[in-house]
């Protein structure tokens, strides 16, 4: 979440200090939002200590457990929920008897990393191509939109496939997962921008601000960004768990992180077919990228709402909008 | 405006004609020889070497591109063994793998992948834009809050297990659907609908959370325009100002997201056409890609580029349309 | 040794499936148990209906010269009659080889150096012409053509002159070493002795093909039946086809094929997981379905021994086929014999076989030769390692070996998820090579370049998982391509004496039994060989793999043999 934040530097810093310290006080003024992050800081330091926890439960996540598990079966783990004991907190694995809480511990950790990893690029890279396109010239706008369009175009798994054979063995899948997605995705992200910043222009306060002689960058910066800062947020969030449903289709493909190193979306991948004789299996990490998915919404939400000054009195206009209708047409604005 | 749509179609040639290169590079580059994966499992260096031959293999990287852009803009002939057949273009050449013309490979199966994207982009505005209007103006109902936490988990589950989800509970279970099976539209429409149902409705979900998402922040956002406040001001029923103004401004970049997602969809939808079992173009891409079959990729990642450029045409036009604050250009 | 590209292995791995063998095949007589005989459906089994196949991958070859060997037994052999063909029954009888246009199996000459065959009297294309011993030749000849590559190796090596036939595109005088007296009888002349020739014959290679209606790369569209259906459509790449009764096919003439259904469809490009639960659920047209390349996946296997009904409708199936760590015993660390021991004892079984899915879906092997009769199985066990490993005997060899402070090697595997070269076997290898304190470094490798790698001597990894699967039941195609030294290919991608074992005693004792034309005697030596070359450690059999194959509620007449491992389609009947 850190990064997400990081990500959006220049919107604090555009603020003088005490609007960080506004933005900081709206955002923790919003329930939800605290609880989001808290809920997120929870996984981040769940997964930072994986190794601690995995010595707590006196477990490690290569381990192979033959007898926990009904070879004859299929490799079924034996007794209820997933094989859930004093030992094994959430079950073990079918097939391989490995620990599940283990394994689900240091999956968030490469679950996370790519996720994160993945959208960072993505904001960055949509970033600098949409507001260099919106604000360039034509032939900078032209050249780079044709770039976007041939990134979106790209169909994704297939160009990752094609990156994973290319890319030597040895060089870190979690990494290269995180630079296939941001590099191969960021075109939907790059359009956003383009297309808000085209918006904005128009208005009024940007078109003084160029007219005032702002130069571009400084536009940009000042003016644009800030505006930005709520569409991308947005945007970001509903990215982040995107990213991990991807690296899951592509470990159901085969292209994922390494065994055995394990991760969410491997995880989910395995377990698809399990999900009537160990639904324990295909649960886990399923709810727990739900909670994650659901939590950096929850958080984007209060994180934009906090960003944006304007976002406030627009909330304000939704309700009264909303108090109108019942009562009677006209507004309370 | 002539001058606009020639310039984006100059525009899309450019983009596919790069994408295309593209593919040929990185495949050229990637591990695995074609013609050994054509040849077949336990073929001798001699017989790899004619196979090599035949599909032109040894040529340098630029003559085969070269080819290939001469069999798309003027068609080629090639040798059936009994005699020489001529494919007309646009002609993609011949797979790899059984030396059918890819040309009609692709058109078997765009039916298949058009009627996924068309529904499918049906089911996400519907309940994507309603999710969004709702939890836009209405914020805290019941109602709401099932739709949004329904596009959220649609969100985070991959299609490979909402998509077995659904499969089991109404198929297997409520038996209320068949399980899908494809048929053709111009067979039997009421059949091809029942089939497509759950392919469409498991995508759909899929991609609807971002444009709950969407719709719901830039309604918010078209609320609090000027001059929205002041058609509020004066007493414009907010009914009609949210129908005929503030929807209007807010679905621009829904408009723009669909576009996208719509083209990328005749290539990106592997996983629902497996699970579905849809005989779809995603399907064949992912086959060819794991056979280095390179006339086949090329000449879907052409089709796809080009779907999703004309989109983007498309979506362009409908945005500033909608959007009057946006000119072409 | 079948040996497959990325897709047809896998159908292949499914294709194969189904057949019995109660538990330790290595002991007990190989029964059929019930597993796979009655169908789901009682009665016996009459003609009509639609039968239904739902399969994972399309038939994206339907040319009998594209076909490798039979085309995995299936959905081909409905439509092409061969000269020969395999035993339609369950089990080790299935594994039998059988005249089909033929009148014998062949007859052999000089020293099983030539074989003649006589056609039937009354074969009939679907056109009702005339099926002669021309047709015969004429598609052997085009299986040589490069635009029609994808036959087995064995007519370019084994005919008179098939090392430089080009096909009868570029060579229209054809090949002389096939000759065709009269339009009833056919000889092929062999440049070596090969007992085997009536297994290979069953090979769709060996189908007719009238030379007036060949059109090259299109015949696969609308090939000319001499079997039981003819073609009706072949789309979407050999995605949907449905195939409709050939009206001159006759039973008389065919004691194989029964043919009860009068229309197949098939409907493949679908998941495992959506193929089995259609079949469990057998709605409308799916009660009459089967599958020809899905097997049960563990997680199936799980939830369907929990439902009695739906156990009743599983067939299992054997096929020749072993999983095995291959070694480069002329690469560093392995060059030492103590070291290749030491990983055959740590090596845990158990644990493979679970990542494999479990004693139902795997058979831990000791032996390279599957634990079938026919192969010639000899049961051995050079280097007892027990159920779950020996680590203490392990750790004793690398000492002696001079690596007590423990081995660091890398074992390098494909990142495809076919339980076979996949990465859970690898991990299940790694974890019981770590207890015997050697530790192991895993390579991944995307399946095109696993497939290249392991095949090119000269980029050959050090440790690999690899699997090797029978061409026909039988111990030659097995052994000779592992363990035969003029067999190792040194260019290119071809080869698979990951060993590079070149040892004339071998050599030699191949040769000789090639000679047997008695299938039995053939099979004993077979097993004596594989005994051998057992001890000199230069592979680690790992398992042998179990289908468990699940069909349709109304499928009556369910065969499996142990040839093909594969539901039969040509018995299976839906009224």
């Amino acid at each position: 979440m850190t990064d997400l934040l990081i990500t959006q530097e220049p919107v604090a810093g555009d603020a003088p200090a005490t609007g960080a310290r506004q933005v900081w006080r709206r955002l923790t003024a919003r329930k939800s939002a605290v609880a989001a992050a808290a809920v997120l800081g929870l996984l981040v330091l769940l997964a930072l200590a994986a190794p601690l926890l995995a010595a707590l439960e006196g477990q490690d996540p290569n381990t192979y457990h033959d007898t926990l598990v009904d070879s004859a079966r299929g490799g079924v783990p034996l007794g209820d929920f997933g094989g859930i004991s004093a030992e094994h907190w959430l079950g073990v694995e079918p097939g391989t008897g490995r620990d599940m809480f283990v394994r689900l511990l240091y999956g968030a950790r490469v679950s996370l990393l790519v996720a994160l990893g993945a959208t960072v690029v993505q904001v960055l890279i949509g970033l600098a191509v949409g507001l260099t396109a919106a604000l360039g010239n034509r032939f900078v706008d032209s050249a780079l939109s044709h770039l976007t369009d041939v990134m979106v175009a790209m169909p994704l798994l297939v160009f990752a496939i094609a990156l994973m054979a290319v890319v030597p063995a040895d060089f870190p899948r979690p990494l290269l997962l995180v630079f296939a997605i941001g590099l191969l995705a960021w075109g939907p992200m790059a359009r956003l921008v383009r297309g808000q910043t085209l918006s904005l222009k128009k208005l009024d306060y940007v078109s003084a601000a160029r007219l005032t002689g702002g130069s571009s960058w400084r536009v940009a910066r000042r003016e644009l960004l800030p505006a930005l800062a709520a569409p991308v947020i947005t945007y970001a969030a509903i990215l982040l768990p995107s990213n991990i449903v991807i690296e899951a289709s592509m470990s159901f493909l085969g292209v994922g992180v390494k065994p055995p190193t394990p991760s969410w979306g491997q995880m989910l991948s395995t377990a698809t077919t399990w999900f009537r004789a160990d639904p324990t299996y295909v649960l886990l990490p399923a709810l727990l990228l739900f909670v994650t998915t659901l939590a950096f919404t929850v958080l984007a939400d209060g994180v934009r709402v906090a960003l944006d000054p304007r976002e406030a009195s627009r909330l304000r206009v939704g309700r009264g909008g909303r108090e109108s209708r019942k009562s009677r047409p006209g507004g309370t604005a | 405006m002539t001058t606009y749509f020639l310039r984006r179609a100059l525009g899309a040639v450019a983009v596919v004609l790069v994408l295309s290169a593209v593919v040929y590079v990185t495949f050229y580059v990637a591990p695995g020889d074609p013609a050994r994966l054509a040849c077949g499992p336990r073929c001798n260096p001699e017989q790899i070497r004619q196979v090599r031959e035949q599909l032109a293999l040894d040529d340098p990287l630029l003559v085969q591109y070269w080819h290939f852009l001469q069999g798309v803009f003027t068609g080629q002939d090639y040798s059936a063994g009994t005699a020489v057949l001529h494919c007309d273009a646009p002609c993609f050449g011949l797979s790899y793998q059984n030396n059918q013309q890819v040309t009609d490979m692709l058109v078997e199966r765009l039916p298949a992948t058009a009627s996924l994207a068309v529904g499918a982009m049906v089911v996400w505005l519907a309940v994507g834009i309603g999710t969004g209007l709702l939890s836009a103006l209405r914020r805290g109902g019941a109602t709401e809050r099932v739709l949004t936490w329904l596009t959220l988990a649609g969100t985070a589950t991959p299609v490979f297990i909402s998509g077995l989800v659904l499969l089991m509970v109404f198929c297997a279970y409520l038996e209320w659907l068949p399980f899908p099976s494809y048929v053709p539209l111009t067979e039997d429409p009421e059949q091809w609908a029942w089939n497509m149902l759950l392919p469409w409705v498991a995508l759909g979900l899929l991609e609807s959370a971002k444009y709950a998402r969407l719709t719901r922040s830039s309604t918010l956002e078209t609320l609090a325009e000027d001059h929205i406040r002041t058609f509020r001001a004066y007493g414009v029923p907010e009914r009609s100002l949210v129908a005929r103004h503030a929807l209007r401004g807010a679905l621009a970049p829904v408009i723009a997201l669909t576009a996208a997602d719509f083209g990328s969809i005749f290539g990106g939808a592997v996983l629902t056409e497996m699970m579905f079992g849809l005989p779809g173009i995603g399907q064949l891409l992912v086959r060819s890609t794991q056979t280095i079959d390179l006339p086949v990729v090329v000449a879907v990642v052409v089709i796809t580029g080009a779907a999703v450029v004309i989109a983007n045409i498309v979506a362009d036009v409908l945005y500033a349309v909608a959007d009057r604050r946006v000119a072409l250009r | 040794m079948r040996h497959m590209s990325v897709i047809s292995r896998r159908v292949a791995a499914a294709a194969v499936s189904v057949v019995l063998i109660g538990g330790a095949a290595a002991c007990g007589p190989e029964g059929n148990d019930d597993a796979a005989g009655d169908g789901g459906a009682q009665g016996s089994a009459k003609k009509g209906g639609t039968l239904t196949v739902l399969n994972r991958q399309p038939q994206k070859q339907f040319d009998p010269a594209r076909l490798y060997t039979s085309g995995g037994g299936n959905i081909p052999s409905l439509v092409y009659r061969t000269l020969t063909t395999r035993n339609r029954e369950d089990g080790a009888e299935g594994t039998k080889v059988v005249p089909d246009l033929a009148t014998d199996t062949g007859t052999p000459s000089d020293d099983a150096k030539s074989w003649t065959y006589k056609l039937k009297d009354g074969l009939k294309y679907e056109d009702g012409s005339p099926i002669t011993s021309a047709d015969v030749k004429y598609g052997v000849e085009r299986s040589f053509a490069a635009e029609l590559s994808g036959s087995a190796p064995y007519l370019r090596d084994w005919l008179i002159g098939g090392d430089t036939y080009q096909g009868p595109y570029k060579e229209k005088k054809g090949l002389d070493s096939i000759e065709t007296p009269d339009a009833r009888t056919i000889v092929f002349k062999l440049k070596k002795s090969e007992g085997d020739f009536p297994y290979f014959a069953t090979s769709t290679q060996f189908a007719p093909v009238p030379k007036a209606k060949d059109t090259g790369v299109k015949y696969a569209e609308h090939p000319v039946s001499s079997g039981p259906y003819r073609v009706v459509k072949n789309a979407n790449d050999g995605e949907q086809m449905v195939l409709e009764r050939n009206t001159h096919w006759s039973e008389e003439t065919d004691k194989e094929r029964h043919a009860y259904p009068d229309r197949i469809e098939v409907k493949s490009g679908l998941s495992s997981a959506v193929i089995n639960q259609r079949l469990s659920s057998g709605q409308g047209a799916d009660a009459a379905a089967v599958t020809t390349d899905t097997n049960l996946g563990p997680a199936e296997l799980a939830q369907v021994t929990g439902d009695k009904k739906l156990a009743g409708r599983v067939g299992t199936g054997h096929f020749g086929y072993t999983n095995y760590l291959a070694f480069n015993p002329k690469a560093k660390h392995f060059d030492d014999p103590k070291v290749r021991e030491a990983i055959s004892y740590a090596i845990n079984r158990t644990s493979v076989v679970n990542a494999a899915g479990g004693s139902s879906l795997a058979e831990p092997a000791t032996t390279f030769l599957p634990n079938q009769k026919s192969f010639g199985f000899t049961p051995y066990d050079h280097f007892p390692a027990g159920k779950t490993g020996n680590a203490a005997k392990a750790k004793e060899l690398l000492k002696e070996a001079g690596h007590e402070d423990g081995l660091e090697i890398t074992l390098t595997h494909s990142t495809a998820q076919d339980f076979e070269t996949s990465p859970e076997i690898a991990t299940a290898v790694q974890a019981a090579l770590k207890e015997a304190g050697i530790k192991v470094k895993l390579e991944g490798l995307e399946i095109n370049d696993y497939d290249e790698k392991t095949h090119s001597l000269d980029k050959q990894p050090d440790l690999f998982l690899a699997h090797w699967g029978a061409d026909w039941p039988s111990g030659g195609p097995f052994l000779a391509p592992i363990f035969d030294g003029r067999q190792i290919v040194k260019e290119g991608a071809g080869n698979y004496n990951a060993s590079r074992l070149d040892d004339s005693k071998v050599n030699d004792e191949i040769d000789e039994i090639n000679k047997v034309t008695d299938h039995d005697a053939a099979a004993k030596r077979w097993g004596a060989l594989d005994r051998k070359i057992g001890e000199q450690s230069l592979t680690v059999p790992l398992f042998h793999p179990v289908y468990k194959r699940l069909y349709g509620k109304s499928v009556k007449n369910v065969v499996i043999s142990d040839w093909t491992g594969v539901l039969d389609v040509s018995q299976v009947a839906v009224k």
